[in-house]
């Protein structure tokens, strides 16, 4: 029984050393949820710290959840910053009540027009467009040609030979979305998404995710960011070409924003005009995200705004009509 | 006894109830306090859930469920998950019986070895097998490129695909259920049989299957909830076959729908709490104290050759599968590129200790605080409920293994709901996901402690109170120790499911406190799936090296004791 005691108690010492001081919140930390992948968000984090010595704890979630989880803590929240994700999944944490608007003096000579919120409730750092990742080795297998318009993806070739993202969990899926939307009209998008859907071999949650199926050839193409094409296909060395719909295309602009009530605002503050800095916005080429800044680098063969055709993407509509189009199109694809 | 005679029975035995209790403090303490964590830890957050469904502008409504089942894409998951669910506790349950019957009762060479393998996927970390069926069978899969060369397409994503590996993963489960039975029932019933004339057969039929029948209705029952509850494998491979737990998931997280998620979890509570109920009343009416005390050490043996070479073949082909499933982890946490460039590499393991090594910190931390609160929790329960009479007992039995039928997502977003205002604000806190770490699979301990003891003849105990002990000092004197392998198997569980927690803890977890598991989401959503090959094999080295360290911990307490019932060696030997 002697041996057990010491062992408990121990076991008591040990609780008490680690937990214990933790229980309480450190001062100078700075709190946030990041949409960005984990290896990706790391690299801008530590070089933030480096250049401000100010320390961040991080969580890495989907921007679905980021916002889910954000409702869910209005009444104490966690955090302070909301780092990543398209501006669409922020316009609707906007109307939700959940942020806090800050006009970052680094951003304001080029943040102009859609690249942020109007009323700087979000601020935008990166820019990035809807495209298709093909795997080249099922291209050259089959002899045929990539797929390069939103027609081409209903060809009976592909059939299960295409991976998206569920519009509901992720912001490519939905960027997706109303980008059809948008381009086709709403009755005609649906009714284009129906035949796709014969096509889908199955759905993901992660908007980039079906990047790396179609390297492995699980599929022949996904539709995902420009950016998770080139940084998560083609420069990983899976056999991955990127395409681009002749019809025009949406695209994303990445933001970052203040959280209500959070408990560093003033940490959030120095942390999004980093973001902005061409410090930051050159660390971006790692992701072949485009930046926003006009001074910083540009990763070579990223896919710029210029390099394809654009639709006139209307943020701002997508994020109002968030709820109302996902509930349709399950209604309609009843997945 | 119709029903309204055992109720007034049941009525009737109340005030002597509680006089039992008023004479025994340290009891009736105990009884409040396990109460009143269940009630906060359990209830509470399952309580707000149930708050956020019905209550439509301050007054109850079903409306929301009219509205869920209206839909298509809510009813089919709930059909695809309760025949999942079935197909998966039925094959899964099969497996663990011929795994434990064979090791406990068939004469085969390589008994440790085997047991070794069926204890085995008990630590398998969420999303592992679903990793591990895509890279054996996916399109560049090293069954289906390398061996079969294309001839057969496999259709993992689906269906198929989830049967397999959550029958591989969860037959564990019902293994450990069943072999801790089966070794305790003792086997003088069946040398008894046997010299009366009965044929083997007829003593497996008519003796060994009865008295495992609870054992069978447990692990069933608790197959069932798992692969019900299972987030991370349809997370992978349900592809289009999609599945209650994840759709519920969904909902909340994709559709920022809390009401309507936490409804789906509702619908998904009701068959687990039908098929508990069943196994109650079922389990109820069998008898099957057959422990006295005495420990005996003959053991009926199967030696015909055909039986024996059957069962040996059947449980080699299944060691095989599991071995392949666990080795193409082992092998793709050290492949650079999956399906591009498969040279060998360490950078997948530098990843996990540089990028992941925060995560791996906390984890070990927060599990090793969690694991004996909740081993000892569960043992009291168990205790409570199998010896003692108090009001309410059934009431607080079902509480304590609700845990395991509500989906990790709901329990996470209850959690968030209850825990993030005053008076209890714990969000962000280490308390919090410890918190979820111990009631979330209280239920395994419970069950198992519960199934333990039921087979231990009261009688022990009724000695020692005659003797002059009270509750406590009985519990901790004679029914502890009886219950060490239980207690053993608690322990073992509960540190292996906060190690690979997944589906609650992800809405607890804050940049403080950061969980492995998350890591590996976060791998398995970018489809880095070396990456995540490599974060699994370190949460399974990590948990074989804990599970070792619990063994010599309870082994010095106990200063060596010999364990009756044998069955930790199911955990010494993983």
């Amino acid at each position: 029984m002697k041996q057990s005691k010491v062992i408990v108690s121990l076991w008591l010492l040990v609780i008490f050393v680690f937990v214990g001081p933790s229980i309480g919140k450190a001062a100078d930390v700075l709190h946030m949820y990041t949409a960005l992948d984990p290896n990706e968000a790391k690299v801008y984090i530590e070089a933030f710290m480096k250049d401000t010595k100010i320390n961040v704890e991080w969580v890495r979630m989907s921007a679905g959840e980021v916002l889910t989880r954000l409702k869910a803590e209005s009444k104490n929240p966690q955090v302070s910053v909301w780092y990543g994700g398209p501006s669409a999944e922020f316009i609707a944490g906007r109307k939700e009540g959940l942020l806090i608007p800050y006009k970052s003096p680094v951003g304001a000579p080029f943040l102009k027009g859609n690249l942020k919120d109007s009323e700087d409730y979000w601020t935008g750092f990166y820019f990035g467009a809807i495209g298709f990742g093909n795997n080249t080795n099922f291209f050259e297998k089959n002899k045929l040609a990539y797929p390069t318009s939103w027609q081409d993806l209903l060809k009976p070739e592909f059939k299960a030979n295409i991976s998206i993202a569920y519009p509901y969990t992720s912001g490519t899926s939905f960027t997706t979305l109303a980008t059809l939307v948008q381009l086709m009209g709403e009755d005609k998008a649906f009714d284009y998404w129906k035949k796709l859907d014969s096509n889908i071999h199955h759905y993901n949650t992660s908007g980039s995710a079906c990047v790396t199926q179609a390297g492995l050839g699980e599929i022949a193409i996904g539709i995902a960011f420009s950016h998770d094409i080139l940084a998560k296909g083609t420069s990983k060395g899976y056999p991955i070409k990127g395409t681009f719909p002749s019809e025009g295309t949406g695209f994303e602009i990445g933001a970052l924003a203040l959280v209500k009530g959070g408990p560093e605002p003033e940490l959030g503050k120095k942390f999004i005009d980093w973001s902005l800095s061409k410090r930051a916005q050159d660390l971006m080429q790692v992701w072949f995200r485009i930046p926003l800044n006009p001074q910083a680098e540009v990763a070579a063969g990223a896919t710029k705004a210029s390099d394809v055709k654009l639709i006139n993407y209307d943020d701002e509509w997508a994020g109002n009509n968030n709820k109302r189009l996902i509930e349709k199109w399950r209604q309609i694809i009843g997945k | 006894m119709t029903k309204t005679k055992r109720f007034v029975a049941y009525l009737k035995r109340i005030p002597s109830d509680i006089k039992k209790l008023l004479r025994e403090p340290f009891l009736l303490i105990g009884i409040i306090l396990v109460n009143l964590f269940l009630f906060l830890f359990i209830v509470l957050p399952l309580f707000k859930i149930f708050q956020l469904s019905f209550e439509d502008k301050g007054q109850f409504s079903l409306a929301i469920f009219s509205e869920l089942l209206s839909k298509k894409y809510n009813v089919q998951p709930l059909i695809h998950s309760l025949t999942l669910g079935i197909a998966v506790s039925i094959l899964g349950t099969l497996i663990g019986f011929i795994f434990a019957y064979a090791i406990t009762r068939v004469d085969i060479p390589w008994k440790r070895f085997f047991n070794i393998m069926a204890t085995f996927p008990i630590i398998a970390p969420p999303f592992m097998m679903s990793l591990s069926a895509i890279l054996l069978f996916g399109k560049q899969g090293f069954v289906s490129k390398l061996i079969l060369r294309d001839i057969i397409q496999f259709k993992i994503y689906g269906f198929y695909g989830l049967l397999v590996v959550e029958t591989l993963t969860y037959f564990s489960t019902a293994y450990l259920t069943l072999y801790g039975v089966l070794q305790a029932i003792d086997p003088a019933l069946e040398d008894a049989a046997l010299d009366l004339g009965a044929s083997k057969g007829k003593v497996f039929r008519s003796i060994t299957l009865p008295l495992a029948t609870p054992a069978i209705a447990s692990a069933i029952l608790l197959v069932f909830s798992q692969s019900l509850a299972d987030f991370g494998n349809p997370m992978i491979l349900a592809g289009n076959y999609t599945i209650l737990a994840t759709q519920a998931y969904l909902t909340i997280v994709g559709m920022f729908n809390m009401k309507g998620g936490a409804a789906l979890a509702i619908l998904l509570l009701i068959p687990s709490l039908i098929a508990f109920c069943l196994q109650k009343y079922w389990v109820s009416r069998k008898s099957y104290v057959t422990v006295t005390g005495k420990p005996s050490a003959a053991r009926i043996k199967m030696d015909r050759p055909l039986t024996k070479y059957s069962i040996f073949g059947l449980c080699l082909l299944l060691t095989g599968i599991i071995f392949l499933f666990y080795g193409m982890i082992l092998f793709g946490s050290f492949v650079k590129l999956w399906g591009a460039n498969h040279t060998l590499t360490m950078d997948n393991y530098k990843h996990v200790f540089t990028v992941g090594w925060e995560f791996i910190k906390d984890t070990l931390l927060l599990s090793s605080v969690a694991t004996p609160i909740a081993g000892i929790l569960a043992m009291i329960i168990a205790f409570l409920v199998v010896r003692k009479s108090f009001p309410g007992k059934r009431l607080m039995e079902l509480v304590s293994l609700l845990t395991f039928a509500v989906p990790g997502t709901v329990v996470g977003i209850g959690y968030i709901l209850a825990f993030n205002q005053p008076p209890l604000v714990l969000t962000g806190t280490a308390a919090i996901i410890i918190l979820v770490f111990i009631f979330r699979d209280i239920a395994v301990g419970v069950q198992t402690g519960i199934a333990e003891l039921q087979q231990i003849d009261p009688s022990i105990e009724e000695a020692s109170t005659d003797l002059g002990a009270d509750s406590s000092i009985t519990f901790r004197r004679i029914t502890l120790p009886m219950i060490t392998p239980a207690f053993y198997s608690g322990l073992a569980f509960t540190f292996v499911k906060c190690m690979t927690a997944i589906s609650a803890v992800i809405f607890v977890v804050s940049g403080r406190w950061n969980l492995i598991t998350i890591a590996i989401l976060g791998s398995v959503e970018n489809s880095d799936l070396s990456q995540a090959a490599a974060f699994s094999i370190v949460i399974i080295v990590f948990i074989l090296l804990a599970l070792w360290l619990i063994q010599f911990l309870v082994n010095q307490i106990g200063r060596g004791r010999k364990l009756k019932f044998e069955k930790a060696e199911a955990l010494q030997s993983i």
